[in-house]
């Protein structure tokens, strides 16, 4: 390389006859032909040759002065042999500073401006091969995980199907359950019921009618008092409260004691009914009646079975449509046209700056921590925000902590190529507003080419 | 970077406590009415009336250069020195102290450039009512009366001012505090059968009105150990219907009358997010008023730096047009007059009466007492990019690059209090600005420079070398009971160096030499922010009064304190290169002689478009006293504008002399190029267009820097008889030659400016439209500019190859706008030196007048022993109202003579001359014929 720009060097030097007009570039040189006039090139005006470069603008677009600064909107062509050829302002020329890096724009003025042409280049195409290489294991790695992306895109997808099957199966396992607890409840009830009512339960009822009776009889002298009736008799909408003196008696149906016979046909029918009064610790007398019957006892533990049953697969059930909502939730987020971002989710890179540490969890949030420990939320994922042309080299990152004046943090991230995926900077330019480089290969794009270092010939 | 929120929580907390409640107002409870300051209250209560002051005739002393009188006050004896002066160039001093005073009283130093030179003065004729002098050789006279005292000052028949004559002159006399045990039983003596309830109220009111030992406002009181000492007098200006100036208030030009409100108040303080149009005190105060009438100008200056408040009354104000036209018809009316009153809580009556009779004398005659302008170095004139804060030198060194990136000029980049470390001024933050000089020489490869802000607060930290050095020196100002003063203010708890003293400002100018200032380089300069002082837990967000300066209390020298921070600084950035550059210093506070030392702008305003609209009226009021290097933040401090705003902003701030953008920390960036490419070309043509200008502004500021004339300056200063220049606040005029009428309304389709002069044309200076003066004139306006004229009569130097910075145009040629009046002749100057160094002082620079008359432009020497050489020549010379010539020839000093190309544009009457190509050092001429 280098030695064909030493050739086109030597070819440019010896060939050039227009070299007096300072300032264009090869492709301009047809405007410049020596002649006895010269013509804007806007084709606005025709003035003497002589006055092309004359110090003296005369052409509204600045055309006769391509090498001095007498245009206000003249450009002046750096050739920058070695170099990068660009444009520069007229007002750059002969300014005292050194904008070409082959001195050319100062020619005359107090600059000592050296050619520092050649290292630029030697360091651009140092850089621009770097960069290349860069590229090129970035798109490798890219291409990579674009596989990968794919695969994992495939597996999600795959975990999702599964996991949908799964709250399939949930479903109809959980209709089977309701079915089955709805039946040993209603055996549960219907036993409960034929107990209570069934001839059968005579033996019971008695035995049932001795046992309230005993439990009532404190004293086992065989006979109820009103003291005894208010120590175990509750109304059923208050139970905190004593029956009064009154209220007991009249459980007693007027007299003072009650025994055996008469509790059977007057206080157990109003205590079996149990709308006004019942005994107290119901639970424990019912418990007693129950726990007395067997096959009221299987019916009841079916049934709590069956209810706890029930409940692990509806907890089951919604944990699964919680994975699935999850799942959808993140396999709805845009990860790229190949899925090349996907990889990102579920990361989360770091980066210090000056006091603080910067987090930037891809698809999720980014936090600012200080060294006192404070975290401060500076976004959570918004959208991606690129150009048309590139929708994914700029993320946003939104409604992050609160600012006192008003508005809340929020967090721009551009993403640029490179081999590794790291958090590159992190800055504040406006209050509450950040910005992140975030370097990843999967942000490099095999459009970027090398800017030509074509010499000048 | 990052939550300053965090950061600065304890500060901001106490600031937010101390100077808000609302969000986006000022909180005008902080801030003291008349009524809530006791001296103001008492002096305002006195009505107009017989005054209680009497001349002691027998006592009259006339020496050749002063006359001497004791007055009595006949209410309690007290008698005060009254010293009558005739100053060189046509102004009176007149001087009122006690004749023995307890203690001495405070009489202001170092404003004065020098005592000022006195002429003789003669006795007329006198009498027992009193005497006549004579001032001077005009028809001038004094006449000092007996009983009551007043003076009037006569030229002929006419009375030009009166002092007293509405018998307000009231001067508190030094007392000694009386028993505190006896006064209350006296008053019980007198209200024996009132009932017990009332009195005491009675007393408590008393007491609060009072306030004259003791006074409390919000939770702060001032001790006030040597009791009363207000000073007040009144002035009346028969024939005078405008008065102007007493900066800073955000308000109209022409002051208002103050009958329906509070005074004007003069009280550095630090107001947040202040109102505009009310007489409140603002960040500086310039004690000086300005009268005018199609006859007359002539001014008054107070020299006094305690609070000070002025009322205005005027006879003519609450009448309608109909009632004025009506007393005219009729022919009956007394004459308009305008009668100002000054109330000071200390110090004496020391005022200076400028009698004019020009707005020009009157200008000369102040700059004469309190100096001009600093001649700035030419780079301050181009624009100044701002912002709290640039986050670091990476961000510096992008914004720069932006700059350039974008075409857009600038001279300075400015970095605000984040740049040091932790608001310790004169260091930098170690992590964000690790290599302050490597910054330094980036922006000075590109012939760009730096501010850095320094303000006067001194973070109490005794790990922090200036803290150490000024506590050990004793330099801190006092609190009332002989400790260092403190107060909070950014850095924390923080102490104010007392500048009152000389020492104190040596060292302080010492600390700005480079081996003392660690980072700085000769291309960083100062800003001075907050020295009004801003205290935030203070009494209205400054210093308790009561606070000890030496001999002095902080009531006496307040107004000046920001003054000499400037001042100090000023002579640090002088010292630091031996006495060769000039020094660049911006202050937020001032006092009258500000102007020596730099430049001012108009602190914390907002990004609202009656702020853009205010700038005009407040710059121009400071330039009527002395202070031409103003500016208003550029888009607004508080708050994001609208691009529109910021558009329009841009556009004005170029035609004004301090050009500077300015945004709060919490407001989005605004750099030029960040409002999209349609704007960012608005804004470049809006600042390029200033530095095309300025070679006519440097013209301007050395003007202004001899003359001390305004270099912003309101029209009827150029048109003093044309009485519908006198209140036009919405455009003004820079020099006498370009008149500028910015865009101050949202989505204006044009405006209306008014022309001034009957046989004046002007010129629109993007079209070289041609219109006549004395007319109004509605001008169509779009996006890209704003109306401006230049007067036809006048020839401008320009540089129209617009480059990086002003110093990459140093060398370029210049650009002849000749402006024909309808007399087909012009004339304009042209100043030239290095735009740096004190070297003009010893004669180096290039003064030329350039005159146009019977078809021939002149260059001749105005200072022909002034040596300078340049390399820059003349490219073109644009003739404006011009007719063809059939051929222009150049003859040079040499007697050479060549022929010059030239092209006429017929339609706009416009003859450019192409390449005449002299240098403009030399004496040349060019001949149309």
């Amino acid at each position: 390389m280098r030695f064909y720009i030493i050739i086109a060097a030597i070819f440019w030097c010896g060939s050039v006859d227009s070299r007096k007009v300072r300032g264009i570039s090869s492709s301009y040189k047809r405007f410049y032909r020596e002649r006895k006039s010269f013509l804007c090139i806007d084709g606005s005006k025709i003035i003497p040759f002589e006055q092309v470069n004359d110090d003296y603008c005369d052409c509204e677009d600045g055309s006769d002065e391509p090498g001095t600064s007498a245009c206000p909107r003249g450009r002046f062509y750096c050739t920058n042999l070695g170099f990068r050829p660009h444009y520069i302002p007229s007002s750059r020329v002969n300014d005292g500073i050194c904008d070409c890096c082959d001195a050319s724009d100062e020619y005359n003025s107090h600059a000592h401006c050296q050619n520092t042409c050649w290292n630029l280049g030697q360091r651009e195409r140092a850089y621009v091969e770097g960069q290349m290489r860069t590229l090129d294991e970035g798109l490798r790695l890219k291409q990579q995980l674009i596989e990968e992306g794919v695969l994992l895109w495939r597996e999600k997808q795959a975990q999702l199907r599964e996991l949908q099957q799964v709250a399939e199966d949930l479903q109809i396992k959980l209709e089977e359950h309701r079915r089955r607890k709805h039946e040993a409840d209603q055996l549960k009830e219907q036993t409960l019921k034929e107990l209570q009512a069934g001839d059968s339960g005579l033996r019971h009822q008695n035995n049932t009618v001795t046992g309230i009776f005993q439990l009532l009889d404190s004293n086992k002298d065989g006979s109820i008092t009103v003291d005894e009736v208010k120590a175990k008799v509750v109304l059923v909408h208050d139970e905190e409260r004593v029956l009064s003196e009154n209220e007991a008696l009249g459980l007693l149906g007027g007299g003072h004691q009650m025994d055996v016979t008469k509790f059977q046909h007057t206080l157990w029918g109003v205590l079996t009914r149990g709308d006004s009064v019942k005994i107290k610790d119901a639970h424990g007398a019912q418990g007693t009646l129950v726990g007395e019957d067997p096959y009221l006892m299987a019916a009841d533990r079916a049934a709590e079975w069956m209810a706890t049953k029930l409940k692990k697969v509806e907890e089951a059930y919604e944990t699964v449509n919680m994975e699935i909502s999850d799942l959808q939730k993140k396999l709805a987020i845009d990860y790229g046209t190949d899925w090349e971002f996907l990889f990102l989710n579920g990361q989360c890179y770091k980066l210090k700056v000056y006091e603080y540490t910067y987090t930037l969890c891809p698809f999720n949030q980014v936090t600012q921590k200080n060294t006192a420990g404070t975290e401060v939320s500076l976004g959570v994922w918004g959208m991606w925000a690129g150009t048309p042309k590139n929708l994914y080299n700029q993320m946003i990152y939104e409604s992050g902590e609160p600012c006192w004046q008003g508005g809340s943090r929020s967090t721009t991230v551009t993403l640029t190529c490179g081999t590794e995926t790291a958090l590159r900077s992190a800055k504040e330019p406006s209050k509450c507003q950040y910005i992140m480089d975030f370097q990843t290969p999967v942000a490099c794009q095999p459009v970027l080419k090398q800017r030509g270092i074509h010499s000048e010939l | 970077m990052a939550t300053f929120s965090e950061r600065m929580a304890p500060v901001l907390i106490l600031w937010l406590a101390v100077c808000l409640s609302g969000t986006w107002a000022v909180d005008k409870g902080n801030f003291k009415t008349c009524d809530q300051s006791a001296f103001c209250k008492r002096q305002r209560a006195l009505k107009p009336g017989e005054s209680p002051y009497r001349a002691l005739l027998e006592t009259m002393e006339l020496t050749n250069t002063r006359l001497t009188l004791q007055l009595i006050n006949d209410n309690n004896k007290v008698r005060l020195l009254l010293e009558l002066y005739r100053l060189q160039g046509n102004i009176t001093r007149v001087k009122i102290n006690e004749l023995k005073p307890l203690k001495p009283r405070y009489e202001v130093p170092d404003v004065l450039v020098r005592e000022p030179p006195t002429e003789p003065l003669s006795l007329l004729s006198q009498d027992e009512n009193g005497v006549v002098l004579a001032l001077g050789a005009e028809s001038q006279r004094v006449i000092v009366s007996a009983r009551p005292f007043r003076l009037d000052i006569m030229e002929g028949r006419d009375v030009l001012m009166s002092l007293n004559s509405r018998g307000l002159l009231a001067f508190e006399h030094l007392r000694m505090r009386k028993d505190t045990q006896a006064d209350p039983e006296a008053e019980k003596k007198d209200e024996a059968d009132s009932a017990n309830q009332a009195e005491t109220t009675k007393e408590e009111e008393e007491k609060a009105e009072d306030g004259m030992w003791e006074e409390t406002f919000k939770s702060h009181s001032d001790s006030k150990p040597n009791g009363p000492s207000a000073v007040s007098l009144d002035f009346s200006l028969p024939g005078v219907e405008h008065v102007y100036g007493i900066p800073e208030h955000a308000d109209t030009l022409r002051l208002k009358t103050t009958d329906n409100g509070d005074p004007y108040r003069l009280y550095n303080l630090d107001v947040f997010q202040y109102e505009l149009y009310n007489p409140m005190a603002l960040y500086g105060a310039v004690p000086v008023m300005l009268a005018h009438n199609a006859k007359r100008t002539t001014g008054i200056f107070w020299l006094n730096a305690a609070e000070t408040w002025v009322d205005i009354s005027s006879n003519t104000a609450g009448k309608t047009v109909f009632g004025k036209m009506l007393d005219y018809v009729q022919g009956s009316s007394e004459t308009p007059q305008t009668d100002v009153r000054w109330i000071s809580e200390s110090g004496i009556i020391d005022v200076f009466i400028m009698l004019g009779p020009t707005p020009k004398d009157v200008f000369s005659q102040y700059a004469s007492l309190t100096g001009t302008q600093s001649f700035p170095p030419l780079a301050s004139l181009g624009y100044h990019q701002c912002r709290w804060n640039y986050n670091d030198q990476e961000d510096v060194q992008a914004v720069d690059a932006g700059f350039d990136e974008h075409d857009i000029p600038y001279d300075f980049i400015w970095l605000d209090i984040e740049h040091t470390d932790g608001k310790r001024y004169f260091t930098w933050d170690p992590h964000k600005f690790a290599t302050p000089k490597e910054m330094l020489q980036g922006i000075m490869d590109k012939k760009r420079k730096m501010v850095a802000i320094v303000d006067p607060h001194i973070k109490v930290d005794s790990n922090y070398k200036i803290h150490n050095e000024i506590r050990s020196r004793g330099f801190y100002i006092k609190n009332k009971d002989g400790g260092d003063y403190e107060g909070w203010c950014w850095p924390g708890s923080a102490g104010y160096p007392d500048f009152t003293r000389a020492d104190m400002r040596a060292w302080w100018a010492s600390m700005f030499s480079y081996d003392q200032y660690e980072g700085s380089m000769e291309n960083l300069y100062t800003w001075n922010d907050m020295n009004e002082p801003s205290v935030f837990n203070g009494p209205e967000v400054t210093m308790h009064k009561d606070a000890v300066h030496g001999a002095w209390e902080h009531r006496d020298v307040h107004n000046l304190y920001g003054f000499y921070v400037q001042m100090a600084t000023t002579e640090g950035l002088i010292q630091r290169s031996g006495g060769v550059e000039r020094p660049f210093v911006l202050t937020r506070a001032f006092f009258a002689g500000s102007q020596r030392y730099g430049a001012v702008w108009t602190g914390d305003n907002a990004a609202e478009w009656d702020h853009l609209k205010i700038s005009i009226p407040m710059c121009l009021s400071l330039g009527l006293v002395g202070i031409s290097f103003c500016g208003a933040d550029v888009g607004g401090f508080f708050k994001s504008p609208s691009t529109e705003l910021l558009v329009r902003w841009y556009q004005t701030g170029a035609y004004q002399p301090f050009f500077r953008a300015h945004a709060h920390l919490d407001t989005p960036r605004r750099e030029p190029w960040l409002f999209g490419p349609e704007n960012t070309a608005l804004i470049r043509e809006a600042v390029r267009q200033r530095y095309t200008f300025l070679p006519y502004w440097y013209q301007q500021f050395y003007h202004t820097y001899r003359s001390g004339e305004p270099v912003m300056r309101p029209l009827w200063v150029e048109y003093p008889q044309d009485p519908a220049t006198f209140a036009l606040d919405d455009e003004f005029l820079i020099g006498q030659d370009l008149l500028v009428h910015p865009v101050t309304e949202e989505g204006a389709r044009g405006v209306t400016a008014y022309l001034p002069g009957k046989d004046e044309v002007w010129y629109d200076v993007h079209t070289f439209q041609k219109h006549n003066g004395a007319q109004n004139l509605y001008i169509p306006v779009t996006m890209s500019s704003i109306p401006v004229f230049q007067r036809g009569g006048s020839i401008i130097p320009r540089k129209l190859r617009v480059r990086r910075s002003s110093t990459c145009m140093e060398h370029d040629p210049y650009t002849l706008y000749v402006a024909l009046n309808p007399k087909r002749t012009a004339e304009g100057e042209l100043y030239i030196d290095d735009g740096h160094t004190f070297n003009y002082e010893k004669k180096e620079f290039i003064h030329r007048k350039l005159s146009f008359i019977n078809n021939s432009l002149t260059s001749i020497n105005l200072a022909p022993d002034a040596q300078f050489t340049t390399r820059s020549w003349i490219e073109r010379v644009v003739i404006l109202g011009a007719s063809k010539p059939s051929k222009v020839t150049l003859k040079t000093a040499d007697g050479q003579e060549s022929l010059i190309e030239f092209d006429f544009d017929a339609s706009m009457s416009v003859l450019t001359l192409r390449k005449p190509s002299m240098n403009v050092g030399d004496d040349w001429t060019v001949v149309l014929q």
